[in-house]
């Protein structure tokens, strides 16, 4: 559908703006929720959005922030969109699958953000059709394509040593004309990271990637080192350039970004801090009674730190584990338990260790050995964040099989290593997306997907790159199901109480 | 059943049944990984020298294996105490990846604690800890890398800490260019009973991955590649005295 008539279709919107007002009255939020392209609404120093596990909080370093003609929050391209499109505030500047139900629902699929482009599961398909974009609307993944043969990050060519054949294609990305690898691309489907706390997802620890191999790239803007924590496929290794495989693909700008443009936009993404900031299951604020939730810890804190060796993970929370008589008497039973669960949890994730068995950045090519035991701090290892500080790419099999789901509304490819076979899957292997392979060429990287930040999570739901995991819940259940970790319920639960609170 | 046992016990090479502290342990099998839980990477790894019939504890590899594949075990043998891991302990220790496939077998705990992790002193500082300057006079240095067997693969807490090393050296120091020499251990050997030798390409392998980490490193200097084949042993102490380990190599060579 050309981007005019998506925008004629946009324009008689005032029933549908209605049905927004009553959709986020369901929810008990305040109507200003949705931030739309161009509104020009100013974003406040600080700023609070209610999730089913508490409050979001964002700030903005120098807020407020007038964002009339701001390029992050402008529409620059030909289908409406602007960067907040998909970096929405109250989503802990991600996308939830039940903001995108609730957008469908108010404006009747006419908002940019089902732009046919990569907000249906094909721009083939009927867009006025909702089943066209069930992939968006019910996990919340957006069509990313890349070229093949394979670029790596910064562009350059590889001659990958594997083929590429779709096994199964549901929505004709990958088999109709000018779509698969015969047409020089392959599409895949994935959720959107969030924009904010960006100093921690560019801080480099170290000057090597061990799971690689090598030093770490350099910047080609600033010839530092890159944290290679960026995107899930690790192909954008700085802001410039992620922004600008953004604003041509996603937001269907055919121009350049101008150097101005892209200064304001990384200006703003280096600004914003977002976590969870209260919770109604704790009784109040997560930075009460010695704990130090929020997202003020991690504006004023130095990036960057392995956990292991200074401030351990999620340790924000360890004061809970000895509340005084006194703060406990001011509060109920129930929350006083939720706020010793938080804590278990945080003791769970750093000390509960489990098998980690044929998981490639992990168990090869590193010299970790396969199997491996550790816990959750292995990998989510940087201190106020868990993402690693080492360039994140792992498999843990979300994507491919054996361990991922069999859904048959993604894409299935069959991958044929060339030369050395896979470590752990073998010389051919079935998967949904091959993640890094995409960039890097190599089979070995299969499967693997950059990790994520922990931060803000109840605010962005479903989880995992494709979606797998609808809640928090879900998340542990994965883990326990691909690791045989032998968590207890009660283990289970700290678990996902403490995710909440991120 | 008593009397099979001696029997197999006087088909040992001799060597085996005398094997002292020191002794260097070398054989191909299946590695097989105990269970063991003193918190993180605590589990133990053993491997039985097919030709003595003796399980070692070969844990304290840089490198550690994959259960779905036979190792090359390099060794020296260790007056450490077997307790932990419930065999004879190598160390030093390589545990080279082959490519022949294994059947997964894993032993549970039975008592044994494993081995508390503790840094390998190896280990490099975060780039946030200033390095100390390296003291003149500077001259032709040379640095050496080692790897797996049949790899290029740059080995964590091994690798990184010499190239560490030699990159705050070489900051320092200011030669005019670097020259990267990649080795191979190309000529054949039995082993095991199998004919082990490292393929010629890897030599050329060991010598890129090398130069491409330091042109990261050090992007204002001139980095040349070489490579030689039939590499022989060296006495370089961070080999750790095993032979092979020192014939795995990439030499970084600064020239002034």
């Amino acid at each position: 559908m050309a981007a005019a008539d998506r925008f004629r279709r946009s324009l008689p919107l005032a029933g549908a703006a209605l049905a927004l007002i009553l959709a986020v009255g369901a929810r008990g939020n305040a109507p200003d929720r949705w931030w739309s392209p161009g509104e020009g609404r100013v974003l406040p120093a600080s700023l609070d959005y209610a999730n089913d596990h508490g409050v979001l909080r964002t700030l903005v370093v120098g807020g407020p922030l007038k964002t009339r003609g701001h390029p992050f929050f402008e529409p620059l391209g030909a289908n409406g969109r602007a960067c907040v499109t998909c970096h929405q505030p109250a989503d802990a500047m991600s996308l939830s699958a039940r903001t995108a139900q609730e957008r469908w629902d108010a404006t009747g699929g006419m908002d940019p953000l089902f732009a046919a482009i990569d907000g249906s599961n094909c721009p083939i398909l009927p867009q006025g059709d909702k089943a066209s974009h069930s992939l968006l609307l019910e996990r919340g993944l957006f069509r990313i394509q890349r070229p093949w043969p394979v670029r790596t990050f910064n562009g350059q060519p590889v001659a990958p040593d594997f083929t590429i054949e779709v096994v199964r294609d549901p929505n004709g990305c990958n088999s109709a004309p000018g779509y698969g690898p015969n047409a020089g691309n392959v599409s895949v489907y994935r959720r959107v990271r969030p924009v904010a706390n960006m100093k921690y997802l560019l801080a480099v620890g170290f000057a090597f990637d061990p799971k690689q191999g090598y030093a770490l790239p350099l910047d080609p803007d600033d010839g530092k080192p890159q944290s290679g924590n960026l995107m899930a496929d690790n192909r954008a290794g700085n802001l410039r350039l992620q922004m600008e495989d953004a604003s041509s693909v996603h937001l269907e700008f055919a121009r350049a970004l101008t150097p101005a443009q892209i200064k304001r936009i990384q200006d703003f993404e280096l600004s914003i801090y977002t976590a969870q900031q209260s919770s109604p299951a704790a009784g109040g604020g997560l930075d009460t009674m010695g704990a130090t939730g929020g997202p003020a810890k991690l504006r004023d804190s130095q990036p960057g730190a392995l956990g292991s060796i200074g401030t351990p993970v999620w340790s924000e929370f360890a004061a809970w584990d000895k509340i005084s008589p006194e703060d406990a008497a001011k509060l109920t039973p129930q929350k006083l338990a939720f706020r010793q669960s938080v804590a278990r949890g945080a003791r769970v994730f750093r000390d509960k260790t489990f098998l980690i068995t044929d998981s490639a950045g992990i168990n090869s090519r590193m010299g970790f050995g396969n199997p491996v035991r550790n816990s959750c701090v292995f990998c989510h290892n940087m201190t106020q964040m868990g993402n690693d500080v080492a360039p994140g790419q792992v498999d843990l099999g979300t994507t491919t099989q054996p361990f991922a789901d069999p859904w048959d509304d993604l894409p299935l490819f069959r991958i044929t290593c060339l030369g050395q076979p896979h470590p752990h899957y073998g010389k051919v292997i079935l998967t949904y997306d091959p993640g890094f392979a995409l960039t890097s060429g190599k089979c070995a990287d299969v499967g693997k997907i950059t990790l994520q930040s922990m931060r803000g999570l109840a605010a962005r739901a479903p989880y995992f790159s494709n979606g797998l995991a609808r809640d928090l819940r879900g998340v542990v259940d994965y883990y326990e199901r691909r690791y045989n970790i032998g968590y207890t319920e009660q283990e289970k639960q700290d678990l996902v109480n403490l995710m909440s609170v991120l | 059943m008593r009397t099979l046992v001696t029997l197999a016990a006087l088909a040992l090479p001799l060597s085996a049944q005398a094997a002292e502290t020191g002794d260097l342990v070398r054989f191909v099998s299946c590695p097989v990984y105990r269970d063991a839980d003193s918190g993180k990477k605590s589990g133990c790894w053993l491997a039985t020298d097919p030709g003595s019939g003796q399980r070692w504890d070969v844990s304290q590899s840089p490198y550690k294996p994959n259960w779905d594949f036979a190792v090359l075990v390099e060794g020296r043998v260790s007056a450490a105490s077997a307790d932990p891991c419930g065999a004879p302990v190598l160390e030093p220790v390589r545990t080279s990846i082959l490519p022949d496939p294994c059947t997964r077998h894993m032993l549970p705990a039975e008592g044994y604690k494993g081995r508390k992790f503790v840094l390998p002193p190896r280990n490099i500082q975060p780039l946030s800890v200033a390095r100390d300057t390296p003291p003149g006079p500077y001259a032709e240095r040379v640095f050496t890398t080692y790897f797996e067997f049949d790899r290029d693969f740059l080995v964590y807490q091994y690798d990184d800490y010499i190239i560490d090393k030699a990159v705050t050296w070489v900051r320092a120091a200011k030669p005019k260019k670097l020259v990267v020499t990649g080795f191979a251990a190309t000529e054949p050997e039995t082993v095991s009973g199998q004919m082990l030798a490292e393929r010629p390409e890897v030599a050329r392998e060991r010598a890129e991955s090398i130069a491409l980490t330091l042109r990261r490193l050090l992007p204002e200097l001139p980095v040349e590649t070489k490579w030689e084949l039939a590499a022989k042993p060296t006495d370089d102490p961070d080999a750790d005295t095993i032979p092979g380990q020192s014939q795995r190599r990439a030499e970084i060579r600064a020239i002034f």
